[in-house]
């Protein structure tokens, strides 16, 4: 009698614990989808900041390379999203020496300033909710239950973000 | 820019002197200069103050709890429970902002308690935090729920790093430079060479013991100097680890207001932060400097960051009377190098201005306040007792409550 109370209480105990943890998996992929919008926001307004600094080159083969890329990046395909960035990082690097310091030429530069440091922010937050999450599915107890249910397991989002 | 409703929650009782919370007071009141709504959620003993900033929610009462190193007072009950989730749900926060949010406090209550977009700064250095070490797996889901996170310097963020995992944005402390700039000394003080002391007189990290060892030492070298501390604590302690033949060079001022710190770190040719540990920033230092005071520190991290290895100020071997004497008495003789120490500290500090930092804090809250505002997390409205929920539900409870208590009289009837 008393044996089955007591396996009756542990069954309880353990239920609670799984449904918990599947409510904590959901709050944390909520996190990482909310920090994929941040990050993705930023990525844009990186690109658009970098296309108005395409106007205000010294070269204008030099722009238009530069609009390319930004343009791609605009485009934002999911896959290979780090790749078009990074190629926008390192043409935004190859551009900047050439930018025409006048008035709107500093204007777009400070946009640019502004919208790079967010996409640093973005992308240091939405990593650190990338790992929160994966600790969590990534043990025995969520991956053999698939209490994570469809949902793929979020990737880090690393690119060369120090340009600017 | 928006205009952004942020909510603060900070764990340590707000009319006590605090690195963190005078941290948290600039920067609200710098939020609000810039067009931000402000609520401040923190643990009051005096609620009916008039001194009390009206962005102040009082959480309830503290209790004296010694901890990592000093006494720290808390608030852990049903009452801040309570006070915390209406401040939440009533606060309709773009974003919430706690500070400390592994001390047993507020902080860590409105984590709980919160869903959306939060913000967590980090302010301790100490390597070995006693709650992170017994709780740290239970704290994980609290902590998992913040969005952003901040470090207020490099040795609190590796604590981050090393405690939590993931990485922190590193932030500054922030000064309020023009409130230093230009202060006068204090009135009617003798006109000898001072060195200054701020902070708590009986906490052992603050190192005042290893000033007073050195006095002796640098009486002989400066022969009219005087010692000022300011600072909560047992005045008499301080007396007696003097020699009674330099008692009357110590000026023991006590605890002084935040409006009369400027003035003391005025009235001191420099001034001395001897501390032995556990300082996470150094802000004191920034305050003096902004002061104009040369300053003699600790060879403390946190401090040789702030003194750039020396470029600003004299740094000492950390516990060593000898060498903080020899350092203090060299530049209470050198007027030229306290010159140009101050000219260069003077330049230095504003990175530090609040109007720099709250900039940057204010980046953070545009990146993750993108998405729904912060609500109170259903799962813990959910675990609190109906009594407590004075919503509709809540009221709906009651109200079916009475009428079943009256069923039976109406039965009879």
């Amino acid at each position: 009698m008393t044996t089955w109370v007591v396996v009756g209480l542990v069954l309880v105990l353990l239920a609670l614990y799984v449904s918990w943890t599947a409510g904590r998996l959901d709050r944390l992929h909520a996190r990482v989808d909310a920090s994929w919008a941040a990050l993705d926001a930023q990525l844009v307004r990186r690109a658009a900041a970098a296309r108005a600094v395409a106007a205000h080159l010294a070269d204008p083969r030099a722009g238009e390379a530069l609009d390319v890329a930004a343009s791609a990046a605009l485009e934002g395909t999911v896959d290979g999203r780090e790749m078009v960035e990074n190629d926008l990082s390192r043409a935004l690097k190859a551009a900047l020496p050439l930018l025409v310091h006048d008035a709107s030429g500093d204007a777009s530069l400070a946009e640019l300033q502004t919208a790079a440091t967010r996409v640093g922010l973005a992308r240091s937050f939405h990593n650190a909710a990338v790992k929160d999450t994966r600790a969590v599915r990534l043990r025995r107890m969520p991956r053999a239950l698939r209490l994570a249910g469809h949902r793929s397991l979020p990737q880090y989002f690393e690119i060369d973000d120090t340009t600017v | 820019m928006r205009s952004l409703r942020i909510g603060i929650a900070c764990p340590y009782v707000w009319d006590t002197p605090g690195g963190v919370q005078a941290h948290v007071h600039d920067l609200a009141d710098s939020l609000i200069a810039l067009g931000h709504t402000v609520s401040v959620l923190t643990p009051v003993d005096d609620p009916d103050s008039p001194d009390l900033p009206s962005y102040v929610v009082p959480a309830g009462r503290a209790v004296p709890v010694p901890y990592n190193g000093s006494v720290a007072r808390l608030v852990f009950g049903p009452l801040s429970l309570t006070r915390t989730r209406r401040w939440l749900r009533d606060g309709r926060f773009d974003v919430l902002h706690v500070h400390e949010p592994t001390v047993p406090s507020v902080s860590m209550l409105a984590c709980f308690a919160a869903s959306g977009p939060i913000v967590a700064t980090f302010h301790t250095a100490t390597a070995r935090s006693r709650a992170l070490q017994v709780f740290g797996t239970a704290l994980q889901p609290a902590l998992e729920k913040v969005t952003g996170r901040i470090a207020v310097s490099p040795a609190a963020r590796r604590v981050v790093v090393e405690h939590l995992g993931g990485d922190a944005v590193l932030i500054p402390n922030g000064v309020d430079v023009a409130r230093f700039e230009g202060a006068q000394p204090l009135p009617g003080r003798p006109d000898v060479p001072t060195v200054v002391f701020l902070g708590r007189i009986d906490e052992p990290r603050k190192g005042l013991a290893v000033l007073l060892e050195a006095l002796p030492e640098l009486a002989e070298l400066v022969p009219d100097v005087h010692l000022l501390v300011a600072g909560p604590g047992d005045a008499d302690d301080v007396r007696e680890a003097v020699p009674p033949s330099l008692r009357d060079r110590v000026e023991l001022l006590g605890m002084v207001s935040e409006q009369d710190k400027p003035r003391v770190f005025a009235s001191g040719t420099v001034y001395c932060a001897p501390n032995t540990h556990g300082e996470s920033f150094g802000i004191v230092l920034i305050e003096a400097m902004s002061a104009g005071t040369p300053v003699v520190a600790s060879d403390l991290e946190a401090f040789r960051r702030v003194l750039q290895d020396g470029a600003y100020g004299v740094l000492v071997p950390v516990r060593d009377a000898g060498a903080l004497a020899t350092a203090l008495g060299a530049l209470l003789h050198d007027e030229q190098r306290r010159t140009q120490l101050a000219a260069a500290a003077h330049d230095a500090v504003r990175a530090y201005d609040w109007s720099t930092v709250t900039r940057q804090v204010v980046e953070v809250y545009e990146t993750v306040a993108l998405a729904a505002p912060v609500a109170v997390d259903p799962s813990f409205e959910a675990a609190l007792p109906a009594d407590e929920v004075d919503d509709d539900a809540g009221r709906l409870a009651r109200a079916l409550r009475r009428w079943m208590s009256e069923l039976p009289r109406r039965g009879s009837a």
